[in-house]
């Protein structure tokens, strides 16, 4: 089963090549994450308030610690939630 | 001196006369011990992502200044006294730019780079690739 589901996926993916991701941050050439601004950070956070782990976003390691420390900053003065359900 | 950004909440059933009476409070602190204010932010009440104290919103503000250490330490330790402020969070602002060693989100921003060096990047960039994804593999078997 799992062998057919994976031929099956690399099937798909040569006719749908999947997008190369970016850094978001390092094309605007951002060097700080501010814990402020909500709108950016609620853009890096699963619905369920999760922290989106880099595979996803294509965030660059750089400011993917920057990112997370913001975040956590953030939860701390409930400006995002910790746990949304 | 080092530059530092204070954040606190205070409680919403406060009146208006009463926030600001804490803020300029807070404020004589700052100039007390001898530190330079850069910027003052209100964003008034705002709802919080979750209750604290069983409030639904508060009262942000945020201080950024300039000054020594003993700074941030006598505000917190007011903070921690009164019960109107329900959090606070103090952070440091680093001077020194974050300058990054090496770019690599930016696609090759200098062309006259020598080969041997774009070797080496290249290299790098594959092997930090977190998944490689089944393309290149399948490529590479083409091959």
């Amino acid at each position: 089963m799992i062998r057919e589901q994976r031929s099956n996926r690399g099937a798909f993916r040569k006719y749908f090549p999947p997008r190369k991701k970016f850094c978001r941050f390092c094309q605007k050439n951002i060097k700080e994450v501010d814990y402020k601004n909500v709108d950016i950070l609620k853009k890096y956070v699963l619905e369920r308030g999760k922290i989106s782990p880099r595979r996803i976003t294509g965030t660059c390691a750089f400011h993917q610690r920057r990112l997370a420390t913001a975040i956590k900053r953030a939860r701390l003065l409930a400006l995002l939630p910790y746990v949304e359900d | 001196m080092s530059q530092y950004e204070t954040a606190f909440l205070i409680s919403p059933n406060l009146e208006e006369e009463e926030t600001s009476k804490i803020i300029s409070q807070m404020l004589n602190i700052v100039s007390k011990k001898k530190g330079k204010m850069i910027k003052e932010d209100r964003w008034g009440k705002r709802k919080l992502a979750y209750p604290i104290n069983k409030f639904e919103e508060a009262f942000y503000v945020f201080f950024h200044y300039e000054g020594e250490p003993d700074i941030p330490f006598e505000l917190e330790r007011h903070f921690r006294q009164s019960e109107a402020i329900l959090r606070f969070l103090t952070v440091r602002k680093e001077k020194k730019e974050n300058v990054r060693k090496k770019k690599k989100g930016i696609p090759e921003p200098e062309k006259t780079a020598a080969l041997k060096e774009e070797e080496i990047i290249k290299t790098e960039e594959a092997g930090q690739e977190d998944i490689p994804s089944p393309e290149t593999k399948e490529e590479e078997k083409e091959k």
